[in-house]
C-alpha cells in the first residue's frame, strides 16, 4: 500500500516535469511573439516582455502574407482530408465487407506503400506537375496528400466497417437496396467514430507537411503554413517575432482539434498495436 | 404437383440467385475500389517505380518537359565515390538510431512512471498530443531561437547556472549541431511514444503483475517477463513509425542548420532535396532517394526480425 502511493507520487512527479518541458518552449514562443524585435534579440534575454506588443501579430497578417499561408493550408488540408474520406469510406467497406479477392495482399500492399518516403516520388511527381502547368496550384498537394493518406484510414475505416455486422447488407439487399445504398444509408453512419479519426490523421499530416509543399508550391503567394515559415527571412535578421506571431496563430486550429478530437487521435495511434 | 414444381424450381433457383448477388457485390466492390486504385496508382505506385527507371539516365529538363537517357549504373557510381554521399547515409543512420533508441527508452521510462498515475486527466494527454500535431518547420524555429549563438535563452541559462563561461554557437559547431537537432527531435515525438505505450501499459490486466509478484519476481524480472513481452506491438508500432520518420529527417535540419555546417547534418532527404532541386541533377537525385528507399525498408525489417528475436528471448 505504501509502496503504490509513492510510486502514484513519483508518477505525478514525472508527469509534472514531462509536461512542463513539453509546454515550456511554447511559452517561450507565445511571449517573445509579443516582444519588440529590439527586445527579441537582447542578450541575456527577458522573460516577461518589458512592453507587450502586438506589432509582430499586425506585421504577420498586414505586411507580411501569414494570412495567405493560413488559407492555403486551410484549403488543401480540408479538401485532402474530403477526397481521403471519400476514397477510403468506399475502398475499406469493399474490404470489409464485400466479397472480392485477394484482400490480405491488398492490405500488405497498403501498409507497404504506406512505408515509402516521399522522396521516392516526389521527382516524377514533379516532372508530371511540371508539364502539366500545375506546379505552384491547389491540386499539386491535394492530390499527393490524398494519396499519402489513404492506406492508413483504408486500414483504420476496415477495421470500424468489420465491427458493423454483415448482415445489415444482406437484410438491405433483401429490401431492395443497391450496394453503394446500404454502405451510404446504413453502413456509413455507424462508423462516424473511424470517419472522425481518419479525419483528423489526415487533416494533420496536410497541415504539416513540408517536403512536398517546398517542392511543389513555393511561390509565394501559394505557400502553406510550414513552407511560409520556413522560407520566411528578413534582411539582416532572422525576424523572430513575426514569424512566432504567424506560429502561435497557427497553432489555433490544431489545438482546438486535438482538444475535441482527443480520443479518436489516441485510438487511431494505437490501433496498430492491438494487432500486434 | 404445382407445389411440387414451385418448391423445385425454388430449390435450383436459389443457388444461382446467391451467385448473381455474389457476383453483384463483387463487382460493387471492384468499382468502390477503383478510385483508391486509379489515385495510389499515379501517385505512388508509378512515380516509384518511374523514379527507379530515372535513376538509371541522365534527366535534363526541357522546356515543356524532360528529357531521359540511359546511362546504366553511372549516377550510383557517382554515389558510390562520393565522399558528400556517405557522409549523409552516416548522419542519417547515426540520427535515426540515437534518436529513435532514446524516445523508445526515454519514452519507456516516462510511460512506466505516470501508469502509475491512475487516472490521467485529459489536459495532460492534450498538452502531449500537442507536439505529435506541431508543424515540424515551427518547432524548429523555436529551437533554432532558443539555441540562437547571440541573444538564444539555451546559453543564457547555462550561463546563469556557470555551466559555460560564454556563448556557445550551438548550431555552428558540427558535433553539437547534430546533438541540438537530436534534442529537438527528442523533444517533439518522446510524447507520441509514451501515449502508444501507455495505451499499451493499460492494456496489461494487473493480475499479471500480482501474479509475477507471488511468484517472488522483482520489479527487474516482472518488466522483462510480463511488461514488456505484453507491449511488444506497442514497441513495434511505436519504434517502426519513428524509424521511417528519422530516416526521411528534411524539416528539421532544413530550418535549423540547411545540413550544415559544412555538411555536418546533412540527411540523405537533404542531400536527395539539394541533389534535385537546387543544382537540378536529377538523374544523380533519383539515385539517392531509391538508395534512401531501400535502406530505410531494410532498416525496418531489421529492426522487426531483430525485435522479434529480442521478445521470443527475453519471453521465454
Amino acid at each position: 500500500m505504501v509502496q503504490s502511493r509513492s510510486r502514484t507520487a513519483v508518477g505525478y512527479m514525472v508527469l509534472i516535469l514531462f509536461l512542463l518541458l513539453i509546454l515550456l518552449p511554447f511559452v517561450w514562443m507565445l511571449l517573445t511573439s509579443f516582444k519588440s524585435p529590439l527586445e527579441i534579440s537582447q542578450y541575456p534575454p527577458t522573460f516577461i516582455p518589458e512592453r507587450f506588443t502586438s506589432g509582430n501579430y499586425h506585421d504577420a497578417f498586414s505586411r507580411y502574407g501569414f494570412a495567405g499561408y493560413i488559407r492555403n493550408s486551410v484549403i488543401v488540408s480540408v479538401a485532402s482530408t474530403f477526397c481521403v474520406l471519400a476514397l477510403a469510406s468506399m475502398a475499406g467497406f469493399a474490404v470489409a465487407r464485400l466479397p472480392i479477392r485477394s484482400k490480405g495482399a491488398l492490405m500488405v500492399a497498403l501498409l507497404v506503400i504506406s512505408m515509402f518516403p516521399p522522396i521516392a516520388i516526389v521527382t516524377p511527381l514533379y516532372m508530371l506537375l511540371r508539364t502539366v502547368g500545375w506546379l505552384n496550384s491547389y491540386q499539386a498537394l491535394i492530390i499527393p496528400y490524398t494519396a499519402f493518406n489513404l492506406p492508413f484510414a483504408v486500414w483504420i475505416l476496415r477495421n470500424y466497417f468489420l465491427q458493423v455486422p454483415g448482415a445489415l447488407l444482406e437484410a438491405a439487399t433483401v429490401d431492395g437496396a443497391t450496394v453503394f445504398q446500404s454502405f451510404w444509408r446504413i453502413f456509413l453512419p455507424l462508423t462516424r467514430p473511424g470517419l472522425f479519426t481518419a479525419a483528423v490523421f489526415t487533416f494533420v499530416a496536410a497541415w504539416t507537411e513540408f517536403f512536398m509543399a517546398l517542392v511543389f508550391n513555393s511561390s509565394d503567394s501559394m505557400r502553406t503554413i510550414p513552407v511560409g515559415i520556413a522560407l520566411f527571412s528578413g534582411q539582416y535578421n532572422v525576424p523572430y517575432g513575426t514569424i512566432f506571431a504567424g506560429s502561435v496563430v497557427s497553432l489555433v486550429p490544431i489545438v482546438v482539434l486535438v482538444i475535441l478530437f482527443r480520443k479518436w487521435i489516441v485510438s487511431g495511434l494505437t490501433s496498430g498495436a492491438v494487432k500486434g | 404437383m404445382a407445389v411440387h414444381q414451385t418448391l423445385l424450381s425454388g430449390t435450383v433457383r436459389s443457388p444461382s440467385r446467391r451467385a448473381n448477388l455474389l457476383r453483384n457485390q463483387r463487382r460493387a466492390g471492384y468499382s468502390m475500389l477503383l478510385p483508391m486504385g486509379i489515385v495510389i496508382a499515379a501517385v505512388t505506385l508509378f512515380p516509384i517505380l518511374y523514379s527507379v527507371w530515372m535513376s538509371f539516365n541522365d534527366v535534363h529538363l526541357t522546356t515543356n518537359g524532360f528529357a531521359l537517357s540511359f546511362t546504366g549504373l553511372a549516377n550510383y557510381r557517382v554515389l558510390a565515390t562520393s565522399g558528400v554521399f556517405w557522409h549523409s547515409v552516416w548522419f542519417t543512420v547515426y540520427y535515426a538510431v540515437v534518436t529513435v533508441a532514446v524516445e523508445l527508452m526515454l519514452g519507456m521510462l516516462i510511460a512506466l512512471a505516470i501508469n502509475g498515475v491512475r487516472r490521467l486527466k485529459d489536459v495532460s494527454l492534450v498538452i502531449m498530443l500537442i507536439p505529435w500535431s506541431l508543424i515540424t518547420v515551427i518547432s524548429a524555429q523555436m529551437w533554432a531561437y532558443i539555441y540562437n549563438g547571440v541573444y538564444g535563452v539555451f546559453n543564457a541559462i547555462l550561463q546563469a547556472l556557470h555551466l559555460i563561461g560564454g556563448p556557445v554557437t550551438w548550431l555552428g559547431t558540427p558535433g553539437l549541431a547534430i546533438v541540438a537537432m537530436m534534442v529537438a527531435d527528442i523533444w517533439k515525438t518522446t510524447p507520441f511514444v509514451v501515449i502508444v505505450l501507455l495505451a499499451g501499459l493499460q492494456m496489461i490486466p494487473d493480475e499479471y503483475h500480482e501474479a509475477a509478484y507471488i511468484d517472488g519476481a522483482n520489479r527487474w524480472h516482472a518488466f522483462w517477463r510480463v511488461t514488456f513481452p505484453m507491449l511488444r506491438g506497442s514497441i513495434a508500432l511505436a519504434g517502426l513509425f519513428r524509424i521511417l520518420q528519422a530516416f526521411g529527417v528534411f524539416d528539421l535540419p532544413f530550418v535549423l542548420t540547411n545540413g550544415g555546417p559544412g555538411t555536418a547534418t546533412e540527411s540523405l532527404a537533404i542531400l536527395g532535396y539539394e541533389t534535385l532541386f537546387q543544382n537540378l541533377h536529377f538523374g544523380t537525385g533519383t539515385a539517392v532517394a531509391v538508395s534512401t528507399v531501400v535502406m530505410v525498408l531494410a532498416v525496418c525489417l531489421v529492426f522487426l526480425s531483430a525485435f522479434r528475436s529480442m521478445v521470443e528471448t527475453e519471453g521465454a
